[in-house]
Protein backbone atom coordinates (compact mmCIF):
# COMPACT_ATOMS: atom_id res chain seq x y z
CA UNK A 1 0.00 0.00 0.00
CA UNK A 2 1.77 3.50 -1.11
CA UNK A 3 1.34 6.98 -0.18
CA UNK A 4 -0.95 7.52 -3.18
CA UNK A 5 -3.07 5.25 -2.08
CA UNK A 6 -3.51 6.08 1.03
CA UNK A 7 -4.00 9.49 0.21
CA UNK A 8 -7.00 8.27 -2.12
CA UNK A 9 -8.46 6.94 1.21
CA UNK A 10 -7.93 9.55 3.42
CA UNK A 11 -9.65 11.52 0.70
CA UNK A 12 -13.07 9.37 0.20
CA UNK A 13 -13.10 9.04 3.62
CA UNK A 14 -13.56 12.81 4.43
CA UNK A 15 -15.54 13.54 1.10
CA UNK A 16 -17.69 10.95 2.77
CA UNK A 17 -17.44 12.07 6.58
CA UNK A 18 -16.58 8.69 7.27
CA UNK A 19 -15.12 7.95 10.67
CA UNK A 20 -13.40 4.85 10.43
CA UNK A 21 -11.96 2.73 7.25
CA UNK A 22 -10.65 -0.58 7.56
CA UNK A 23 -8.75 -1.53 4.17
CA UNK A 24 -7.40 -5.41 3.93
CA UNK A 25 -5.70 -6.10 0.94
CA UNK A 26 -4.20 -9.52 1.20
CA UNK A 27 -1.47 -9.22 3.83
CA UNK A 28 -1.73 -5.69 3.35
CA UNK A 29 -4.48 -4.10 6.59
CA UNK A 30 -5.03 -0.50 7.09
CA UNK A 31 -7.09 0.84 9.67
CA UNK A 32 -7.91 4.77 9.16
CA UNK A 33 -9.90 6.58 11.97
CA UNK A 34 -10.94 10.33 11.67
CA UNK A 35 -10.75 11.82 15.28
CA UNK A 36 -12.95 14.72 16.31
CA UNK A 37 -10.97 17.26 15.35
CA UNK A 38 -11.42 15.94 11.88
CA UNK A 39 -7.47 14.76 11.95
CA UNK A 40 -7.09 11.42 9.85
CA UNK A 41 -5.01 9.17 12.62
CA UNK A 42 -3.23 5.47 11.21
CA UNK A 43 -3.51 3.18 12.80
CA UNK A 44 -1.31 -0.55 11.69
CA UNK A 45 -2.02 -3.81 11.67
CA UNK A 46 -0.82 -6.80 11.58
CA UNK A 47 -1.68 -8.41 14.78
CA UNK A 48 -3.72 -7.62 17.10
CA UNK A 49 -1.63 -5.92 19.93
CA UNK A 50 -3.45 -4.50 22.94
CA UNK A 51 -3.33 -0.76 23.25
CA UNK A 52 -0.13 -0.33 20.62
CA UNK A 53 -1.81 -0.92 17.48
CA UNK A 54 -5.28 0.87 18.25
CA UNK A 55 -5.02 3.90 16.92
CA UNK A 56 -6.59 6.81 19.25
CA UNK A 57 -8.53 9.89 17.87
CA UNK A 58 -6.72 12.46 19.31
CA UNK A 59 -3.43 14.64 18.83
CA UNK A 60 -0.43 12.84 18.32
CA UNK A 61 3.16 12.60 20.88
CA UNK A 62 0.50 11.50 23.92
CA UNK A 63 3.56 8.98 24.65
CA UNK A 64 7.22 9.68 24.81
CA UNK A 65 9.47 7.67 23.38
CA UNK A 66 12.83 7.02 24.71
CA UNK A 67 13.77 9.23 21.70
CA UNK A 68 17.44 9.70 20.00
CA UNK A 69 17.28 5.93 18.87
CA UNK A 70 17.78 4.95 23.03
CA UNK A 71 16.64 1.34 23.93
CA UNK A 72 15.27 0.35 27.05
CA UNK A 73 15.69 -2.67 28.92
CA UNK A 74 12.58 -2.87 30.84
CA UNK A 75 11.86 -5.48 33.97
CA UNK A 76 10.49 -8.62 33.03
CA UNK A 77 9.60 -9.62 36.92
CA UNK A 78 8.09 -7.66 39.65
CA UNK A 79 11.01 -8.08 42.85
CA UNK A 80 13.71 -5.49 43.44
CA UNK A 81 16.36 -3.91 41.65
CA UNK A 82 20.08 -4.60 43.09
CA UNK A 83 22.57 -2.76 40.52
CA UNK A 84 25.61 -5.17 41.96
CA UNK A 85 25.96 -9.10 42.51
CA UNK A 86 26.45 -8.20 46.26
CA UNK A 87 26.54 -5.69 48.77
CA UNK A 88 30.27 -5.29 48.59
CA UNK A 89 30.43 -5.44 44.65
CA UNK A 90 30.66 -3.20 41.86
CA UNK A 91 28.11 -2.61 40.36
CA UNK A 92 27.00 -4.86 36.89
CA UNK A 93 27.52 -1.67 34.48
CA UNK A 94 27.81 1.76 35.14
CA UNK A 95 26.98 5.18 32.71
CA UNK A 96 29.21 4.97 29.81
CA UNK A 97 29.52 1.08 30.12
CA UNK A 98 29.41 -0.86 27.20
CA UNK A 99 27.10 -3.73 27.28
CA UNK A 100 26.43 -7.23 23.89
CA UNK A 101 22.88 -8.85 24.21
CA UNK A 102 24.42 -11.29 26.99
CA UNK A 103 25.73 -9.30 29.32
CA UNK A 104 24.24 -9.06 32.80
CA UNK A 105 23.10 -6.13 33.79
CA UNK A 106 21.47 -6.24 37.11
CA UNK A 107 19.26 -8.68 39.20
CA UNK A 108 16.02 -8.59 40.42
CA UNK A 109 15.53 -10.32 43.20
CA UNK A 110 11.90 -11.58 43.03
CA UNK A 111 10.59 -14.19 46.35
CA UNK A 112 14.57 -14.51 47.78
CA UNK A 113 15.39 -15.69 43.96
CA UNK A 114 18.38 -13.58 42.47
CA UNK A 115 17.30 -13.48 38.63
CA UNK A 116 20.27 -12.01 36.82
CA UNK A 117 18.98 -9.84 34.18
CA UNK A 118 20.71 -9.52 30.46
CA UNK A 119 21.01 -6.01 28.56
CA UNK A 120 19.40 -8.67 25.58
CA UNK A 121 20.45 -5.37 22.93
CA UNK A 122 23.98 -3.90 22.23
CA UNK A 123 25.38 -0.60 23.07
CA UNK A 124 26.54 1.57 25.49
CA UNK A 125 24.31 2.25 29.19
CA UNK A 126 23.19 5.80 28.80
CA UNK A 127 20.74 6.26 31.43
CA UNK A 128 20.26 4.36 34.60
CA UNK A 129 17.04 4.74 35.76
CA UNK A 130 15.98 2.86 39.31
CA UNK A 131 18.24 3.03 42.21
CA UNK A 132 19.95 -0.08 44.42
CA UNK A 133 17.29 -2.02 45.92
CA UNK A 134 14.50 -0.17 44.84
CA UNK A 135 11.32 -2.36 43.62
CA UNK A 136 10.31 -2.27 40.04
CA UNK A 137 7.23 -3.54 38.46
CA UNK A 138 6.92 -5.72 35.27
CA UNK A 139 7.87 -3.96 32.38
CA UNK A 140 9.59 -0.99 34.49
CA UNK A 141 12.18 0.33 32.67
CA UNK A 142 16.24 -0.24 34.17
CA UNK A 143 18.34 1.08 31.60
CA UNK A 144 18.55 3.44 28.79
CA UNK A 145 21.06 1.98 26.18
CA UNK A 146 22.03 4.53 23.41
CA UNK A 147 24.30 2.77 20.16
CA UNK A 148 27.75 1.84 20.94
CA UNK B 1 -7.87 -5.56 60.56
CA UNK B 2 -5.38 -5.25 58.12
CA UNK B 3 -3.62 -2.54 57.41
CA UNK B 4 -3.01 -3.21 53.99
CA UNK B 5 -3.69 -6.04 51.88
CA UNK B 6 -3.33 -6.64 47.86
CA UNK B 7 -5.68 -7.35 45.38
CA UNK B 8 -5.32 -10.09 43.04
CA UNK B 9 -8.34 -9.86 40.13
CA UNK B 10 -9.51 -6.83 37.88
CA UNK B 11 -12.44 -5.45 36.55
CA UNK B 12 -15.97 -5.16 38.32
CA UNK B 13 -14.35 -7.30 41.22
CA UNK B 14 -11.06 -5.50 41.54
CA UNK B 15 -13.11 -2.34 42.43
CA UNK B 16 -15.90 -3.84 44.66
CA UNK B 17 -12.97 -5.04 46.48
CA UNK B 18 -10.91 -1.84 46.90
CA UNK B 19 -14.47 0.10 47.64
CA UNK B 20 -14.63 -2.17 51.25
CA UNK B 21 -11.36 -1.35 51.57
CA UNK B 22 -11.39 2.14 51.47
CA UNK B 23 -14.51 1.91 53.79
CA UNK B 24 -12.87 -0.21 56.66
CA UNK B 25 -9.70 1.97 56.22
CA UNK B 26 -7.45 -1.11 54.40
CA UNK B 27 -4.86 0.13 52.21
CA UNK B 28 -5.33 -1.40 48.59
CA UNK B 29 -2.22 -2.46 46.39
CA UNK B 30 -3.99 -3.38 43.25
CA UNK B 31 -1.75 -5.49 40.44
CA UNK B 32 -2.54 -5.06 37.16
CA UNK B 33 -1.17 -6.31 33.03
CA UNK B 34 -0.30 -4.52 30.78
CA UNK B 35 -3.86 -4.38 29.02
CA UNK B 36 -5.14 -2.67 32.07
CA UNK B 37 -2.37 -0.34 32.34
CA UNK B 38 -5.16 2.53 31.92
CA UNK B 39 -7.60 1.23 33.96
CA UNK B 40 -9.42 3.75 35.70
CA UNK B 41 -10.12 1.50 39.15
CA UNK B 42 -6.36 1.92 39.56
CA UNK B 43 -6.55 5.73 40.45
CA UNK B 44 -8.61 4.19 43.63
CA UNK B 45 -5.98 1.88 45.08
CA UNK B 46 -3.65 3.09 47.12
CA UNK B 47 -0.58 1.22 45.08
CA UNK B 48 -0.39 -0.27 41.98
CA UNK B 49 1.65 -2.74 40.67
CA UNK B 50 2.47 -3.91 37.19
CA UNK B 51 2.71 -7.85 37.47
CA UNK B 52 2.94 -8.86 33.49
CA UNK B 53 1.58 -8.71 30.48
CA UNK B 54 -1.64 -9.06 28.95
CA UNK B 55 -2.40 -12.99 28.73
CA UNK B 56 -3.53 -13.73 32.37
CA UNK B 57 -1.03 -16.74 32.64
CA UNK B 58 2.04 -13.96 32.52
CA UNK B 59 -0.29 -11.87 35.15
CA UNK B 60 -3.48 -12.51 36.92
CA UNK B 61 -3.21 -16.17 36.88
CA UNK B 62 0.79 -16.09 37.44
CA UNK B 63 1.47 -16.99 41.27
CA UNK B 64 5.07 -16.42 41.38
CA UNK B 65 4.29 -12.64 40.11
CA UNK B 66 1.69 -11.72 42.43
CA UNK B 67 3.42 -13.32 45.14
CA UNK B 68 6.64 -10.99 44.25
CA UNK B 69 4.29 -7.92 44.59
CA UNK B 70 2.79 -9.05 47.89
CA UNK B 71 6.40 -9.10 49.40
CA UNK B 72 7.45 -6.31 47.82
CA UNK B 73 4.36 -4.04 48.72
CA UNK B 74 4.23 -5.72 52.53
CA UNK B 75 0.76 -7.12 52.32
CA UNK B 76 -1.54 -8.96 55.24
CA UNK B 77 -3.61 -10.70 52.40
CA UNK B 78 -4.42 -11.29 49.24
CA UNK B 79 -8.00 -10.67 48.27
CA UNK B 80 -8.22 -12.86 44.99
CA UNK B 81 -11.64 -12.17 43.59
CA UNK B 82 -13.75 -14.33 41.73
CA UNK B 83 -12.41 -16.48 38.75
CA UNK B 84 -8.49 -16.13 38.12
CA UNK B 85 -6.87 -17.97 41.73
CA UNK B 86 -10.22 -17.74 43.51
CA UNK B 87 -10.49 -21.12 43.90
CA UNK B 88 -6.83 -22.26 43.49
CA UNK B 89 -5.90 -24.12 46.94
CA UNK B 90 -1.94 -24.12 45.66
CA UNK B 91 -2.05 -20.49 45.41
CA UNK B 92 -3.45 -20.38 48.70
CA UNK B 93 -1.19 -21.88 50.29
CA UNK B 94 1.57 -20.24 48.73
CA UNK B 95 0.12 -17.46 50.02
CA UNK B 96 -0.43 -18.50 53.90
CA UNK B 97 3.12 -20.00 53.63
CA UNK B 98 4.24 -16.83 52.98
CA UNK B 99 2.47 -15.38 56.28
CA UNK B 100 0.23 -13.61 53.96
CA UNK B 101 -3.53 -14.60 54.79
CA UNK B 102 -5.44 -15.61 51.93
CA UNK B 103 -8.84 -14.03 52.18
CA UNK B 104 -11.24 -17.12 51.28
CA UNK B 105 -11.85 -21.03 53.24
CA UNK B 106 -9.14 -23.20 54.53
CA UNK B 107 -6.60 -24.59 51.69
CA UNK B 108 -8.41 -28.56 52.70
CA UNK B 109 -11.88 -26.81 52.25
CA UNK B 110 -10.62 -25.39 48.88
CA UNK B 111 -8.74 -28.98 47.87
CA UNK B 112 -12.26 -30.87 49.21
CA UNK B 113 -15.16 -28.49 47.68
CA UNK B 114 -13.23 -28.21 44.59
CA UNK B 115 -12.56 -32.31 43.55
CA UNK B 116 -16.84 -32.78 42.82
CA UNK B 117 -16.23 -36.17 43.92
CA UNK B 118 -15.31 -35.70 47.07
CA UNK B 119 -17.51 -32.55 47.56
CA UNK B 120 -20.19 -35.33 46.84
CA UNK B 121 -18.87 -37.47 49.40
CA UNK B 122 -18.85 -34.47 51.67
CA UNK B 123 -22.21 -33.58 51.11
CA UNK B 124 -23.98 -37.53 51.99
CA UNK B 125 -21.65 -37.38 54.96
CA UNK B 126 -23.44 -33.91 55.66
CA UNK B 127 -27.12 -35.45 55.03
CA UNK B 128 -27.34 -32.93 52.23
CA UNK B 129 -29.62 -34.32 49.35
CA UNK B 130 -27.51 -35.71 46.22
CA UNK B 131 -28.46 -37.01 43.04
CA UNK B 132 -28.09 -40.37 42.61
CA UNK B 133 -24.80 -41.06 40.56
CA UNK B 134 -21.29 -42.98 40.06
CA UNK B 135 -20.52 -42.84 43.40
CA UNK B 136 -16.96 -41.97 42.52
CA UNK B 137 -14.87 -41.67 39.10
CA UNK B 138 -16.05 -44.09 36.38
CA UNK B 139 -13.14 -45.76 34.53
CA UNK B 140 -14.06 -47.97 31.58
CA UNK B 141 -17.32 -47.94 29.53
CA UNK B 142 -18.87 -50.86 31.23
CA UNK B 143 -18.77 -49.52 34.61
CA UNK B 144 -20.25 -46.71 33.15
CA UNK B 145 -22.44 -48.90 31.14
CA UNK B 146 -23.48 -50.34 34.53
CA UNK B 147 -24.12 -46.86 36.49
CA UNK B 148 -25.98 -45.41 33.51
CA UNK B 149 -28.47 -49.03 33.80
CA UNK B 150 -28.78 -47.96 37.28
CA UNK B 151 -29.43 -44.95 37.60
CA UNK B 152 -31.24 -44.12 34.45
CA UNK B 153 -31.00 -42.29 31.54
CA UNK B 154 -30.24 -39.34 30.81
CA UNK B 155 -26.94 -38.77 32.63
CA UNK B 156 -24.68 -36.50 32.83
CA UNK B 157 -20.44 -37.20 32.95
CA UNK B 158 -19.27 -34.69 34.99
CA UNK B 159 -15.19 -33.94 35.42
CA UNK B 160 -14.16 -34.16 38.81
CA UNK B 161 -12.11 -31.07 38.72
CA UNK B 162 -14.70 -29.20 36.57
CA UNK B 163 -17.17 -26.82 38.19
CA UNK B 164 -19.01 -23.91 37.05
CA UNK B 165 -20.46 -25.58 34.06
CA UNK B 166 -17.80 -26.33 32.29
CA UNK B 167 -16.85 -30.42 31.89
CA UNK B 168 -20.16 -32.02 31.71
CA UNK B 169 -21.79 -33.46 28.75
CA UNK B 170 -25.37 -35.21 28.84
CA UNK B 171 -25.96 -38.68 27.28
CA UNK B 172 -29.17 -39.68 26.41
CA UNK B 173 -28.56 -43.24 25.60
CA UNK B 174 -26.10 -46.39 25.73
CA UNK B 175 -24.89 -45.83 22.42
CA UNK B 176 -24.15 -42.64 23.41
CA UNK B 177 -22.61 -43.15 26.63
CA UNK B 178 -20.26 -45.74 25.27
CA UNK B 179 -18.74 -43.23 22.54
CA UNK B 180 -18.42 -40.41 24.88
CA UNK B 181 -16.75 -41.71 28.18
CA UNK B 182 -13.36 -41.86 26.53
CA UNK B 183 -13.65 -38.45 24.81
CA UNK B 184 -15.01 -36.79 28.23
CA UNK B 185 -12.01 -38.30 30.09
CA UNK B 186 -9.30 -36.55 27.82
CA UNK B 187 -11.21 -33.76 27.71
CA UNK B 188 -10.51 -33.56 31.22
CA UNK B 189 -7.43 -34.39 31.21
CA UNK B 190 -6.72 -31.36 29.32
CA UNK B 191 -8.79 -28.40 30.28
CA UNK B 192 -7.96 -29.47 34.13
CA UNK B 193 -5.14 -32.00 34.38
CA UNK B 194 -7.39 -34.30 35.84
CA UNK B 195 -8.97 -36.97 33.80
CA UNK B 196 -11.38 -38.03 36.32
CA UNK B 197 -14.79 -38.19 35.60
CA UNK B 198 -17.88 -39.16 36.99
CA UNK B 199 -21.81 -39.88 36.35
CA UNK B 200 -24.47 -38.24 37.99
CA UNK B 201 -28.64 -38.34 37.38
CA UNK B 202 -29.74 -35.98 34.73
CA UNK B 203 -32.05 -33.45 35.74
CA UNK B 204 -32.34 -31.95 32.04
CA UNK B 205 -34.47 -28.65 33.34
CA UNK B 206 -33.97 -27.47 36.78
CA UNK B 207 -34.02 -24.69 38.36
CA UNK B 208 -30.41 -23.54 39.77
CA UNK B 209 -30.99 -22.27 43.35
CA UNK B 210 -27.88 -21.67 46.02
CA UNK B 211 -27.46 -20.39 49.05
CA UNK B 212 -25.09 -18.00 50.65
CA UNK B 213 -23.47 -18.69 53.54
CA UNK B 214 -20.23 -16.79 55.68
CA UNK B 215 -18.54 -18.48 58.43
CA UNK B 216 -15.83 -17.32 60.61
CA UNK B 217 -12.76 -19.21 62.16
CA UNK B 218 -14.64 -20.08 65.29
CA UNK B 219 -16.69 -22.47 63.63
CA UNK B 220 -19.64 -19.97 64.09
CA UNK B 221 -22.11 -20.24 59.98
CA UNK B 222 -24.88 -18.46 59.15
CA UNK B 223 -26.71 -18.55 55.78
CA UNK B 224 -27.95 -15.14 53.61
CA UNK B 225 -30.97 -16.96 52.30
CA UNK B 226 -30.75 -17.64 48.84
CA UNK B 227 -30.50 -16.13 45.13
CA UNK B 228 -32.20 -18.21 42.16
CA UNK B 229 -29.73 -18.12 39.07
CA UNK B 230 -31.29 -20.02 36.33
CA UNK B 231 -31.13 -17.44 34.02
CA UNK B 232 -28.45 -19.06 32.18
CA UNK B 233 -26.87 -18.93 28.59
CA UNK B 234 -24.59 -21.74 27.89
CA UNK B 235 -24.69 -22.42 31.50
CA UNK B 236 -23.07 -18.75 32.29
CA UNK B 237 -25.60 -16.80 34.70
CA UNK B 238 -27.13 -13.76 33.02
CA UNK B 239 -29.72 -12.38 35.22
CA UNK B 240 -30.08 -13.85 39.09
CA UNK B 241 -32.72 -12.70 41.21
CA UNK B 242 -33.04 -12.73 45.51
CA UNK B 243 -34.99 -14.12 47.33
CA UNK B 244 -35.81 -17.35 44.80
CA UNK B 245 -39.41 -16.35 43.13
CA UNK B 246 -42.23 -19.09 44.02
CA UNK B 247 -39.96 -20.91 46.37
CA UNK B 248 -41.69 -22.95 49.13
CA UNK B 249 -40.58 -21.64 52.37
CA UNK B 250 -40.14 -25.62 53.30
CA UNK B 251 -37.74 -26.06 50.40
CA UNK B 252 -36.32 -22.96 51.50
CA UNK B 253 -35.38 -23.55 55.04
CA UNK B 254 -34.41 -27.16 54.05
CA UNK B 255 -32.14 -25.93 51.66
CA UNK B 256 -30.35 -22.80 53.90
CA UNK B 257 -29.84 -25.51 56.30
CA UNK B 258 -28.44 -27.96 54.49
CA UNK B 259 -25.74 -25.69 53.37
CA UNK B 260 -24.69 -24.62 56.88
CA UNK B 261 -24.42 -28.23 57.46
CA UNK B 262 -22.81 -29.01 54.82
CA UNK B 263 -20.27 -25.64 55.73
CA UNK B 264 -19.92 -27.34 58.97
CA UNK B 265 -19.17 -30.36 57.63
CA UNK B 266 -16.41 -28.97 56.20
CA UNK B 267 -14.81 -26.43 58.63
CA UNK B 268 -15.74 -23.99 56.20
CA UNK B 269 -14.73 -20.26 56.85
CA UNK B 270 -15.02 -16.93 54.96
CA UNK B 271 -18.00 -16.65 51.87
CA UNK B 272 -18.68 -19.53 50.02
CA UNK B 273 -21.89 -20.46 48.00
CA UNK B 274 -23.52 -23.96 48.08
CA UNK B 275 -25.56 -24.69 44.68
CA UNK B 276 -28.42 -26.83 44.18
CA UNK B 277 -30.69 -28.03 41.40
CA UNK B 278 -34.46 -27.97 41.91
CA UNK B 279 -36.20 -30.46 39.83
CA UNK B 280 -39.63 -28.66 39.76
CA UNK B 281 -41.28 -31.72 38.48
CA UNK B 282 -41.02 -33.85 41.82
CA UNK B 283 -39.83 -30.82 44.21
CA UNK B 284 -36.64 -32.41 45.04
CA UNK B 285 -33.44 -30.56 45.09
CA UNK B 286 -29.98 -32.11 45.34
CA UNK B 287 -26.46 -30.87 45.64
CA UNK B 288 -23.95 -29.24 43.11
CA UNK B 289 -21.63 -27.77 43.80
CA UNK B 290 -19.91 -25.15 46.50
CA UNK B 291 -18.14 -22.14 45.06
CA UNK B 292 -15.67 -21.52 47.48
CA UNK B 293 -15.29 -17.74 47.11
CA UNK B 294 -17.21 -14.17 46.48
CA UNK B 295 -19.44 -14.42 43.27
CA UNK B 296 -20.75 -12.07 40.91
CA UNK B 297 -23.84 -12.19 41.99
CA UNK B 298 -23.17 -10.98 45.42
CA UNK B 299 -25.22 -7.99 45.25
CA UNK B 300 -28.59 -9.24 45.03
CA UNK B 301 -28.17 -11.00 48.58
CA UNK B 302 -26.46 -7.74 49.48
CA UNK B 303 -29.72 -5.45 49.16
CA UNK B 304 -32.05 -8.07 50.55
CA UNK B 305 -30.20 -8.55 53.80
CA UNK B 306 -28.09 -5.23 53.92
CA UNK B 307 -24.94 -6.83 54.65
CA UNK B 308 -21.65 -5.77 53.15
CA UNK B 309 -20.25 -9.38 51.71
CA UNK B 310 -17.04 -7.91 51.04
CA UNK B 311 -16.19 -6.07 54.02
CA UNK B 312 -17.44 -9.48 56.29
CA UNK B 313 -14.61 -11.04 54.18
CA UNK B 314 -12.10 -9.11 55.28
CA UNK B 315 -13.20 -8.98 58.76
CA UNK B 316 -13.50 -13.04 58.73
CA UNK B 317 -10.15 -13.01 57.45
CA UNK B 318 -8.60 -10.88 59.58
CA UNK B 319 -9.64 -13.08 62.55
CA UNK B 320 -12.81 -11.65 63.72
CA UNK B 321 -15.96 -13.54 64.99
CA UNK B 322 -19.04 -13.35 63.08
CA UNK B 323 -20.97 -11.21 65.03
CA UNK B 324 -24.38 -11.79 62.81
CA UNK B 325 -26.62 -14.23 63.87
CA UNK B 326 -29.39 -16.25 62.36
CA UNK B 327 -31.76 -14.49 63.65
CA UNK B 328 -30.87 -11.08 62.75
CA UNK B 329 -30.69 -11.76 58.89
CA UNK B 330 -34.00 -11.09 57.22
CA UNK B 331 -34.92 -10.54 53.81
CA UNK B 332 -36.35 -7.70 52.98
CA UNK B 333 -37.56 -6.69 48.99
CA UNK B 334 -36.79 -8.37 46.02
CA UNK B 335 -33.56 -7.65 43.70
CA UNK B 336 -32.92 -8.30 41.07
CA UNK B 337 -29.35 -8.10 38.78
CA UNK B 338 -28.62 -8.49 35.30
CA UNK B 339 -25.03 -9.41 33.97
CA UNK B 340 -24.55 -6.74 31.14
CA UNK B 341 -21.74 -7.91 29.03
CA UNK B 342 -19.69 -6.39 25.94
CA UNK B 343 -21.14 -9.81 23.33
CA UNK B 344 -23.58 -9.08 20.21
CA UNK B 345 -26.80 -10.65 20.76
CA UNK B 346 -27.41 -10.41 17.24
CA UNK B 347 -24.37 -12.27 16.28
CA UNK B 348 -24.09 -15.32 18.48
CA UNK B 349 -22.64 -13.38 21.38
CA UNK B 350 -19.70 -12.61 19.29
CA UNK B 351 -17.01 -10.82 21.87
CA UNK B 352 -17.51 -6.44 21.45
CA UNK B 353 -14.18 -5.07 22.81
CA UNK B 354 -12.65 -2.03 22.18
CA UNK B 355 -13.23 1.48 23.30
CA UNK B 356 -16.47 2.54 24.57
CA UNK B 357 -16.97 6.09 22.86
CA UNK B 358 -19.98 6.92 24.74
CA UNK B 359 -21.38 5.94 28.12
CA UNK B 360 -24.47 6.71 30.35
CA UNK B 361 -24.97 4.49 33.33
CA UNK B 362 -29.04 3.87 34.67
CA UNK B 363 -29.43 5.73 37.93
CA UNK B 364 -33.10 6.13 40.09
CA UNK B 365 -34.39 4.71 43.23
CA UNK B 366 -33.92 1.44 43.97
CA UNK B 367 -30.95 1.08 41.44
CA UNK B 368 -27.32 -0.18 41.80
CA UNK B 369 -24.55 -0.01 39.25
CA UNK B 370 -21.50 -2.23 40.14
CA UNK B 371 -18.66 -1.46 37.26
CA UNK B 372 -15.34 -0.58 35.86
CA UNK B 373 -16.64 0.75 32.98
CA UNK B 374 -17.18 4.47 31.84
CA UNK B 375 -16.73 6.68 28.70
CA UNK B 376 -13.68 6.38 27.04
CA UNK B 377 -12.62 3.06 28.54
CA UNK B 378 -11.06 0.76 26.27
CA UNK B 379 -12.42 -2.69 26.90
CA UNK B 380 -9.79 -5.20 26.26
CA UNK B 381 -10.10 -8.54 23.94
CA UNK B 382 -8.31 -10.43 26.74
CA UNK B 383 -10.39 -11.33 29.12
CA UNK B 384 -13.62 -11.95 30.40
CA UNK B 385 -16.72 -9.55 28.57
CA UNK B 386 -18.59 -8.79 31.71
CA UNK B 387 -18.66 -4.58 31.72
CA UNK B 388 -20.76 -4.26 34.49
CA UNK B 389 -23.89 -5.30 36.95
CA UNK B 390 -27.10 -4.02 37.27
CA UNK B 391 -28.99 -4.33 40.29
CA UNK B 392 -32.50 -3.47 41.42
CA UNK B 393 -34.23 -3.70 44.65
CA UNK B 394 -37.94 -2.78 45.48
CA UNK B 395 -40.12 -3.91 47.97
CA UNK B 396 -42.23 -6.46 45.35
CA UNK B 397 -40.90 -8.33 42.58
CA UNK B 398 -43.40 -6.66 40.38
CA UNK B 399 -41.81 -3.28 40.88
CA UNK B 400 -38.06 -5.04 40.63
CA UNK B 401 -39.07 -6.26 37.62
CA UNK B 402 -40.71 -2.56 36.75
CA UNK B 403 -37.78 -0.79 37.77
CA UNK B 404 -35.09 -3.10 35.96
CA UNK B 405 -36.91 -2.39 32.51
CA UNK B 406 -36.93 1.52 33.10
CA UNK B 407 -32.80 1.09 34.44
CA UNK B 408 -32.16 -1.10 31.28
CA UNK B 409 -33.84 1.21 28.94
CA UNK B 410 -31.45 4.17 30.32
CA UNK B 411 -28.32 2.51 29.31
CA UNK B 412 -25.99 4.34 26.68
CA UNK B 413 -23.36 2.31 25.64
CA UNK B 414 -21.71 3.24 22.04
CA UNK B 415 -20.36 1.43 20.24
CA UNK B 416 -19.45 -1.46 22.15
CA UNK B 417 -22.43 -4.41 21.58
CA UNK B 418 -23.81 -5.81 24.77
CA UNK B 419 -26.33 -8.01 26.31
CA UNK B 420 -28.57 -5.07 27.68
CA UNK B 421 -31.45 -6.06 24.54
CA UNK B 422 -31.41 -9.93 25.60
CA UNK B 423 -31.59 -8.93 29.25
CA UNK B 424 -34.68 -6.66 28.02
CA UNK B 425 -35.91 -9.95 25.95
CA UNK B 426 -36.29 -11.88 28.99
CA UNK B 427 -37.60 -9.02 31.41
CA UNK B 428 -40.65 -8.46 28.58
CA UNK B 429 -41.34 -12.17 28.73
CA UNK B 430 -44.35 -13.21 30.10
CA UNK B 431 -42.85 -16.75 31.56
CA UNK B 432 -39.93 -14.04 33.40
CA UNK B 433 -43.04 -12.02 35.27
CA UNK B 434 -44.55 -15.44 36.16
CA UNK B 435 -41.38 -16.16 37.43
CA UNK B 436 -41.43 -19.30 35.15
CA UNK B 437 -38.01 -20.08 34.16
CA UNK B 438 -35.61 -22.82 34.11
CA UNK B 439 -32.11 -23.18 33.21
CA UNK B 440 -33.13 -23.88 29.19
CA UNK B 441 -35.93 -20.54 29.13
CA UNK B 442 -33.08 -18.00 27.64
CA UNK B 443 -31.71 -20.34 24.83
CA UNK B 444 -35.22 -21.60 23.77
CA UNK B 445 -37.35 -18.98 24.23
CA UNK B 446 -34.75 -15.68 24.04
CA UNK B 447 -32.10 -16.66 21.54
CA UNK B 448 -33.70 -17.76 18.89
CA UNK B 449 -35.58 -14.51 18.13
CA UNK B 450 -32.66 -12.68 18.93
CA UNK B 451 -30.79 -14.18 15.39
Amino acid sequence: MDIEEIRKLVALMVENDLAELDVSDGENKIKLRRGPSGEVVMGAAPAPVPAAAQAEAQPPAAVEGPGRDLVEIKSPMVGTFYAAPGPDSDPFVSAGSTVGPDDVVCVVEAMKVMNEIKAECAGQIVEICVTNAEPVEFGQVLFRVGPG
Amino acid sequence: MFSRILVANRGEIALRIIRACRELGIETVAVFSEADRDAGWLHLAKHRICIGPGPSAESYLNIPRIIAAAELSDVQAIHPGYGFLSENPHFAEVCRSCKIEFVGPSVEAMRTLGDKIEAKRLARAARVPVAPDSDGAVETVEDAVAVAERIGYPVAIKAAAGGGGRGIRFVHNEATLRSSLKQAQHEAEIAFKDGRVYMEKCVENFRHIEVQILGDMRGNVVHLFERECSLQRRRQKVIEEAPAFNLDSNIREEMCRAAIRLAKEVGYFNAGTVEFMLDEETNEFYFLEVNTRVQVEHPITEMITGEDLLKWQLRIASGEPLTLRQRDIAPAGHAIECRINAEDPARDFAPSPGRIEAFVAPGGPGVRWDSHIYQGYAVPPTYDSLLGKLIVHRHTRDEAVNTMRRALSEFVIYPTKTTVSLCRDVLNHQAFRKGRCNTAFIEREIVPSME
